[in-house]
């Protein structure tokens, strides 16, 4: 029996809750998601076009009752960072025994690894690359091992994968639009598939599961300047950063808020 | 994360980001000192630079999803119109976007102080540009 928390319906992480949940030890599924199933979301969404404009959070609940009517689901139709769930979120998050994050946003992942962090939780990420180029799965375990912090710093320097332009500073007045080319059904089928499996591998091995990679990169597409080939896995063994100032050990007071205000007080003194 | 609103927060400030702000205090004169201002959840660092001939005044604002989400800083001295510089005479120096490539803050590195040397780096670019009409990295992304 295993509580599932993960965050994130959209199309990757609504292939990885359904291939996850097909495993029998999952009895428990806390599922977040703030966001309605839209028109454009159909072409790559397992969800039928008729749900449109439903909350995808009930639509994923629905799907997984279909076939596993006897699954214990919670839902959660809010952001993971809202502040008015942080009680009930951080209380899924302490009876977890695994945990997905689906997320696809930088605040998101962060917040999550805090969560996991603190309550010593096993936890999995997939990343679709822009385009479906490839993609990235992580697997992170309470110990010795990196956080997120420490993955994405590490992973920022070691590859690039931005194809976006820079902004054009001759016309300056604003933040250059992010260019966000879509990924194929095809291809987040393929990395939310390899998020799953090591997902299970995690829960199956729990603290002893090492697969020989920290980070996994699965290239889809061959990318003149970014992948030499298609169909090729890199293995990314991430090593805890003694320097990450996200995981590093703090000797903090107690009384954190009358620390802060005397430390800013200090400060501001001639 | 948020700096005022739980404890994770609270602890970066504590143990990473006052301490740092501390040592590039202790090392300059009272008139180029960070002076920390506290502005509902977010804390302003209001300083000044002088990379070459001229002196700048700025702010440093640390939002809310600080250190997840990157400083933003703002010269308050009239600057004329050039690359680099958005809307407010915000400095464009972290490339901003959503995703991990498209942003070149890193929360796991990088303190407000680094944002601080960087706006003195920008500065300095600024300068070579008011005077030649360069910017001195072509480069920037």
């Amino acid at each position: 029996m295993a509580h599932l928390f993960q965050v994130g319906a959209g199309s990757g992480g609504m292939t990885v809750l359904d291939i996850v949940c097909r495993d029998p030890r999952i009895t428990h599924v806390t599922l977040i998601e703030p966001d309605i199933y839209k028109p454009h979301n159909v072409i790559r969404h397992q969800f039928p076009p008729a749900a449109v404009d439903r909350y995808k959070v009930d639509l994923a609940a629905a799907c997984l009752l279909e076939r596993r009517p006897e699954l214990h689901i919670d839902t959660l139709r809010c952001s993971l960072m809202d502040a008015a769930m942080t009680e009930r979120i951080d209380t899924a998050v302490k009876t977890c025994d695994i945990a997905i994050c689906a997320a696809d946003n930088e605040p998101a992942k962060f917040h999550f690894d805090m969560l996991m962090r603190r309550h010593k939780k096993p936890w999995t990420l997939g990343e679709v690359l822009a385009g479906g180029i490839g993609g990235l799965v992580h697997w992170f375990q309470h110990g010795n091992g990196p956080c997120y912090g420490c993955v994405a710093s590490h992973l920022r320097r070691a590859i690039d994968t931005d194809q976006g332009r820079p902004p054009d500073y001759a016309a300056p007045g604003g933040i250059a639009p992010e260019t966000t080319i879509p990924a194929s059904r095809a291809s987040i089928e393929v990395i939310a598939s390899l998020h799953a499996q090591i997902t299970l591998q995690l829960l199956t091995h729990g603290s002893t599961y090492a697969p020989g990679f920290t980070s996994l990169l699965f290239t889809l597409e061959a990318v003149p300047g970014i992948f030499e080939e298609a169909f090729r896995t890199y293995r990314f063994r991430i090593a805890r950063s003694p320097d990450c100032l996200i995981c590093r050990p703090d000797e903090s007071p107690i009384d954190l808020d009358r620390a802060v205000d005397e430390a800013l007080a200090r400060l501001n003194q001639p | 994360m948020s700096l005022f609103d739980n404890d994770a927060g609270k602890r970066r400030l504590l143990t990473v980001e006052i301490p740092i702000l501390e040592r590039y205090n202790a090392e300059r004169d009272e008139a180029f000192r960070i002076k920390v201002v506290r502005q509902g959840k977010s804390l302003v660092l209001r300083y000044r630079l002088k990379p070459m001939h001229n002196i700048f005044e700025l702010e440093t604002r640390l939002p809310d999803g600080y250190p997840i989400l990157p400083p933003e800083t703002r010269v308050m001295t009239p600057l004329k119109v050039c690359p680099h510089l958005l809307d407010g005479q915000t400095l464009c120096m972290w490339r901003q976007g959503s995703t991990r490539e498209t942003s070149r803050w890193d929360p796991a590195k990088f303190t407000c102080v680094f944002a601080v040397q960087a706006a003195w780096r920008w500065l300095a670019c600024y300068e070579i540009w008011h005077e030649t009409g360069e910017w001195p990295m072509p480069d920037a992304r």
